[in-house]
């Protein structure tokens, strides 16, 4: 019934907004909620140890006794800003490593090709560990490993984009109007990536979030009891055996579920930003 | 890289460790003469007794010069007789002429004289530095000569295997003989290890012939227990409220204990000659100490954190008969921690729940070793409970590296020990030198403990020594006891449980020590197979 009215009523374009926007209210819901359960997620009731799902505790009770739901909520948080922040510093490498490569000439470009093929050569998750463990750790170690480690492939693209740019007629016609490369990749490159790079960063969004969330689950990182969606996932293994399946099943769920949110994100904002979807 | 490579090298042992158990378990049920353990207690290093194995612990397959019975009474092994000279200073030990090593040389006074001298020197983890020499007058006679009197340096003579002088070198560890009631046969290193009955041994044969233990991750010897694959399981006690079929849950006491070590000195910027610094301007306070001590529920933490497996610590040495029955306490008493702090000059003027005084927050990190979840446990619902009365407890999970390395002298930190020799006491207790590591790390020090413990080794015999002991711990004035100088916040003892096979009868366990090695083999020697 509900589809159908989408159907009838909406064109693709308004589901897509539809779209979008659930997606956006749901990461708002995750901040906000953690926010509103505060410390409430680190409190230990030694009085409701191991209880499984139920009303009161919609996501069960660990070990000590603090409610999964509250833990869960914040783990969300704390995976979503480190894939965040990292996704984003990630993205703004690539675009100025693109940008670079493409424009400043031969001797860069060989550099920065050369960077890209080192980083993709070497397997990510050793290159994720060894980032992390130099850096010494911690929620600060996972943001720069991971940040350091997803720039190559958004990098490509950007270089890629930028190549065919340059040799398009209206470029080269700026370039004999005296306009210098700088200028030029401000005023006439940048506003042509844009698309592209929101894009790229979008969908960069839930490998960052996966991959912190595989550091954390590795040990890398914080203090144990700092509830990351990879901590939880962790813990929750040795008490697997016990029957204590809600303190995994839950925490993996919404991790998969906020990273298919991501994604779905991502690809609805291509349609709607590339010129050649945007108004099916 | 190194992270990784542990990993797989975990996943692998796994693998191999199964692989194993589903290969030999039918020739391993065809006799009932072997078991199978999973009880931990790889030893990295191996088991050179001269190196430290079975300091905590039964070595297995050497055996020392006393031991304690199932109620902690010193009794002979090789020794059958044993006196202190009159200053103190000499022990003269005559042992058995009838013992040989499992490869078949006879043990000699030679070869105890000779693991003494070595271990002295070796410098490892057992600490003779007080022992001037060990000589072998006769076959059968070693006299000891101290550089001081000290009535504990008898603990060496509980804990110290003797390793035969002609065979021990470079390899030893690696290849253990001695004169146990178990023979070393074969160890696959990260999987298992096969020992035998020593046919030489001079004391009661064991009667089962063959024990494997097997070297695996929790889960997996869990997995391999409930698929009636194990025989003895050590587990920790929150696996322990479950049932697994064909076997019965094995509960010891222990005096594996846990608690708060708190720096005791304020920080002025001193360090350690190794550049650790030192101190902590909150829990330097007595009256934080005491008030930490009189807030925590310990009763809760041993239903809480340890299932209930485990009973509240009020001291280092709880149960045992160095222990001073006068220093228990009623905890749980938040009003009267409130109390405390108020009288020292702690309150909460500024109304954020957490008390002060002269603007300094009662606020202070509680490290434990992040791989430790049971130290994470009571790290965490201290903190909780601490903030009722106002003191600001921030758990923080570190590297034992990390802790040992840097961060020991200034924060409170989970440690845990329980000796079944009050030395551990002496250590923990007595005024320390510039680099305690984790022994006394928050710089305890107060005379009179430090002449009760200095006295209490210098009594003629062991009963003699034990009035001393008590006295440190509390006196009537002062103690490092929680009536005194509350050096640290003791919480809990662990019970030590084990899942073991409804047919096999392992006797009574003796109080256990802090975890290594394989305490609950002490008695080995008794457990026999019950069905046919």
């Amino acid at each position: 019934m509900f589809v159908q009215l989408y159907r009838i009523h909406l064109n693709r374009r308004s589901r897509t907004l539809v779209t979008v926007i659930s997606c956006l209210a749901l990461f708002a819901a995750v901040f906000l909620g953690a926010w509103l359960y505060g410390e409430n997620g680190e409190i230990t009731n030694l009085q409701l140890r191991k209880l499984p799902p139920s009303w009161e505790q919609p996501f069960g009770t660990d070990w000590l006794g603090r409610d999964m739901f509250a833990r869960t909520l914040k783990g969300l948080r704390i995976s979503l800003m480190i894939g965040l922040s990292a996704a984003t510093a990630s993205a703004i490498i690539a675009l100025i490593l693109g940008l670079a490569a493409a424009t400043l000439g031969k001797a860069v470009d060989t550099a920065v090709t050369w960077l890209i093929d080192v980083a993709i050569a070497t397997p990510h998750l050793i290159l994720l560990i060894l980032i992390a463990f130099a850096c010494g750790g911690g929620a600060k170690g996972v943001i720069i490993a991971v940040a350091a480690s997803h720039w190559p492939v958004l990098t490509r693209i950007i270089r890629a984009e930028v190549l065919q740019l340059r040799s398009s007629a209206f470029i080269h016609l700026s370039a004999k109007l005296g306009r210098g490369p700088l200028w030029i990749a401000w005023h006439h490159m940048l506003p042509h990536l844009l698309p592209q790079f929101v894009i790229g960063l979008l969908l960069m969004f839930p490998h960052a979030i996966l991959h912190a969330a595989a550091l954390t689950f590795l040990g890398f990182g914080m203090s144990p009891h700092t509830p990351a969606i990879g901590v939880l996932l962790a813990e929750s293994m040795r008490y697997l055996s016990m029957g204590l399946w809600w303190l995994a099943v839950a925490p993996g769920l919404t991790l998969i579920i906020s990273v298919q949110a991501f994604d779905i994100l991502g690809n609805s904002l291509r349609v709607l930003l590339d010129p050649k979807t945007c108004r099916e | 890289m190194k992270r990784k490579a542990h990993y797989l090298k975990h996943f692998t042992i796994a693998l191999l460790g199964s692989a194993f158990i589903m290969g030999s378990m039918e020739t391993v049920y065809a006799d009932k003469e072997s078991i199978i353990l999973a009880i931990g207690g790889e030893n990295p290093e191996g088991y050179d007794p001269i190196l430290g194995w079975g300091s905590y612990g039964n070595p297995l397959f050497q055996s020392t010069l006393l031991k304690r019975d199932a109620d902690l009474k010193i009794v002979p092994d090789l020794a059958v007789d044993w006196s202190l000279s009159e200053d103190s200073l000499i022990w003269t030990v005559k042992i058995r002429a009838d013992v040989a090593f499992s490869d078949g040389s006879p043990l000699t006074a030679e070869d105890v004289a000779f693991t003494f001298n070595t271990a002295a020197s070796a410098g490892g983890l057992l600490d003779l530095s007080n022992l001037q020499k060990a000589e072998a007058p006769d076959d059968e006679t070693i006299i000891f000569t101290l550089k001081t009197p000290d009535i504990t340096f008898m603990q060496h003579f509980i804990s110290l295997g003797i390793v035969p002088e002609k065979l021990y070198g470079p390899g030893y560890a690696r290849n253990p003989i001695g004169s146990g009631p178990y023979k070393f046969v074969r160890w696959d290193e990260g999987q298992q290890m096969i020992v035998e009955a020593n046919d030489r041994y001079y004391g009661d044969k064991a009667k089962i012939k063959k024990l494997v233990f097997l070297f695996s991750e929790e889960n997996a010897a869990l997995a391999a227990a409930r698929a009636g694959e194990v025989d003895v399981l050590g587990i920790p006690s929150s696996f322990a409220n479950q049932d697994i079929a064909g076997m019965k849950l094995h509960v010891v006491k222990s005096v594996d204990n846990r608690g708060l070590m708190f720096p005791l000195v304020p920080n002025t910027g001193k360090k350690t000659p190794d550049g650790l610094a030192i101190g902590n301007d909150v829990t330097s306070d007595p009256a934080i100490r005491k008030a930490v001590n009189y807030a925590i529920n310990r009763q809760a933490l041993v239903d809480g954190v340890l299932d209930g497996y485990g009973r509240p610590a009020y001291g280092v040495v709880d149960d045992m008969p160095w222990d001073n029955n006068k220093i228990r306490f009623h905890d749980n008493d938040p009003a009267k921690a409130i109390e405390i702090l108020e009288k020292a000059g702690w309150v909460d003027a500024n109304g954020d729940g957490i008390v002060e005084k002269n603007g300094r927050d009662a606020e202070f990190v509680i490290l434990y070793n992040s791989k430790d979840i049971l130290r994470q446990g009571l790290a965490l619902t201290v903190s909780e409970m601490l903030k009722r009365v106002g003191i600001k407890a921030i758990p923080q999970g570190e590297s034992w590296d990390r802790i040992k390395k840097e961060l020991t002298h200034l924060h409170v930190v989970v440690y845990g020990f329980g000796d079944h020799s009050p030395l551990e006491m002496y250590k923990l207790y007595h005024t320390s030198g510039p680099e305690p590591l984790y022994w006394n790390a928050g710089f305890y020090s107060n005379p009179v403990v430090d002449g009760y413990l200095d006295q209490a080794l210098l009594a003629k015999t062991f009963e003699d020594s034990i009035p001393y002991w008590q006295k440190a711990q509390w006196d009537g004035e002062t103690g490092f006891a929680v009536s005194g100088d509350a050096a640290w916040a003791w919480l809990v003892n662990l019970d030590h449980t084990y899942f073991i096979n409804k047919c096999l009868d392992v006797g009574q366990s003796q109080m256990e020590p802090h975890g290594h090695g394989w305490p609950i083999t002490a008695n080995i020697n008794q457990w026999q197979w019950t069905c046919n």
